[in-house]
């Protein structure tokens, strides 16, 4: 059995009268990939930065190995690696003298720095550009670096908020590749955040849906789509697209047999689930 | 308890290296131009404070550039804050807010210190005698160190690029030009007066000038500006622990 790494409990964080998440619980194991699927504005980058201590909670508590992490968090950080939505590179600074500057704020000795860098810009397939600045980087490039600069330190989980937002296809799925060989040869526990069904279904072996600040669905993809049905028949009327859920192929495919508008047969997604807990879409 | 120091000063000293010549250039063209204007234009006609207008004056540009140099990360720190998220490195590493103003501090000293060495070949080109004592060092780096604190606290505490123009523009230009840079103080206004005996490059001015020139050093002037100092550090201390990225 895998050792608990992080215990959230009734975590509340308000800015002024608006509640951006409202009361959220759970745990985390060692070595697991947990995706916190939510449409914007749903709390979930406000969870992240409460979790690594970028934002202060209004209430509630937050455990790693069972150490409250606001009363400890110098000693904790170190077992925390962020990366963010956006990159926070130093656009002046060379590859190498990011890496660099992230060795020396987590007190990395001098003796492993080189080596440590040069093995996360080769992990990352950057070791060509070592010493090119960064407003040379392609959005591809820098996100590649974020990534891997999170690992410098060995943390025990990675929190990836939204890491292939605004990103092209081909670039996502290179980095998707990065993130899961991360996860396996690192055996890192992962808490990615998306608001991309394809994202949390294909990548996280947990989905946590949240909603207006709260955690709506809790379980691994398949067994949140189990309980809806395996496949979706849209039928495509001309005031909007109904949909009709179907256990096995053969169900829908004899309900489109019936169909005198444009039907399609999909498989069931966490958008779905979704659409069925709150009555809305994530990607609207 | 240094790594959040070495890390500050490792980043902004490699892109001050890079910035080098261009930064260098900006920061001496200021001083030059008012030396240029009054020293030469006033020359040896004007006294000031007992002492040749240039001789006056070369100590006040000392105070006005080095406080330009050293408040003046508050505006690289806001940059680095607001627009590039660089404070969030900073924020998720195991580092505490001390180490981070101190980082800040310590690099805002350094450019004050270098505009301080540039002021001195001006001094040297025109040709005006200064004592280098043990009693300027040290008050020029509690004047670098106190302005370098006010900047770190100004950019931790506004929550905008614009508000940092607004301090700019009232507090710290009127600061330069009524604390005794290019005039004695003592020839303000009484209202005036006491407004600029309010302010602490006042402190600086006096005791940085009377160090340079063989003057009377006040040492109640020299305890205000380590009070000085010592809240303006204070603040930043308590303006970093509080804020959020």
């Amino acid at each position: 059995m895998m050792k608990e790494l992080l215990e959230v409990r009734g975590l509340v964080r308000r800015f002024g009268k608006k509640t951006a998440v409202a009361g959220i619980d759970f745990t985390l194991e060692e070595g697991a990939f947990v995706g916190l699927l939510g449409p914007n504005g749903a709390g979930k980058t406000t969870t992240i930065r409460m979790l690594t201590g970028l934002y202060k909670p209004t209430s509630g508590s937050v455990r790693y190995y069972g150490r409250d992490f606001f009363s400890n968090q110098k000693g904790i950080k170190g077992n925390i690696g962020v990366v963010h939505q956006y990159s926070n590179l130093d656009r002046d600074l060379t590859a190498f003298e990011n890496l660099n500057l992230h060795c020396i704020l987590h007190g990395i000795p001098r003796s492993e720095r080189k080596k440590r860098i040069e093995e996360a810009l080769e992990f990352a397939g950057l070791a060509e550009h070592r010493n090119h600045q960064i407003k040379t980087f392609s959005g591809g490039m820098k996100r590649r670096l974020v990534i891997v600069r999170a690992l410098l330190h060995e943390p025990r989980i990675l929190f990836l908020d939204e890491p292939t937002v605004g990103l092209d296809p081909q670039i996502r799925r290179s980095l998707w590749d990065l993130i899961v060989k991360v996860n396996q040869v690192k055996s890192m526990a992962i808490l990615l955040t998306t608001h991309y069904i394809e994202e949390a279904e294909r990548l996280c072996k947990r989905v946590m849906i949240i909603n207006e600040g709260k955690i709506i669905a809790d379980a691994p993809p398949e067994e949140l789509k189990k309980d809806l049905g395996r496949f979706v028949l849209e039928v495509f009327h001309e005031d909007g697209i109904e949909e009709r859920l179907f256990q096995s192929k053969e169900e829908a495919l004899e309900a489109l047999k019936g169909c005198r508008e444009t039907c399609k047969i999909r498989e069931v997604t966490l958008e779905d689930v979704f659409l069925n807990l709150t009555g809305r879409r994530i990607n609207v | 308890m240094f790594n959040g120091i070495k890390g500050v000063l490792y980043r902004e000293l490699n892109v001050y290296r890079k910035r080098a010549r261009k930064l260098i250039l900006a920061s001496s063209l200021s001083p030059l131009l008012y030396l240029i204007a009054f020293g030469w234009g006033f020359g040896d006609r004007v006294v000031a404070g007992g002492l040749p207008y240039i001789t006056f004056l070369i100590p006040g540009l000392i105070t006005m550039s080095s406080l330009n140099q050293s408040y003046g990360i508050s505006q690289e720190i806001n940059i680095a804050r607001f627009y590039f998220h660089l404070y969030d490195e900073y924020l998720i590493a195991p580092v505490g807010p001390m180490e981070i103003v101190l980082g800040e501090i310590f690099y805002g000293m350094f450019k004050g210190l270098l505009s301080t060495i540039l002021i001195f070949i001006y001094a040297l080109i025109f040709s005006v005698d200064l004592i280098i004592s043990p009693l300027f060092f040290l008050s020029i780096l509690i004047h670098t160190f106190l302005f370098s604190s006010l900047g770190t606290t100004i950019a931790m505490v506004i929550k905008d690029h614009g508000s940092q123009a607004t301090v700019n523009t009232f507090v710290i230009t009127p600061m330069i030009f009524l604390c005794g840079t290019f005039f004695p103080v003592d020839r303000l206004p009484y209202v005036f007066k006491l407004l600029v005996y309010a302010l602490p490059l006042t402190y600086s001015t006096k005791v940085i000038r009377a160090s340079l020139t063989g003057g009377e050093v006040s040492i109640f002037f020299l305890a205000l500006m380590v009070a000085y100092a010592s809240v303006f550090f204070y603040t930043a201390y308590l303006a970093v622990r509080r804020v959020e990225a």
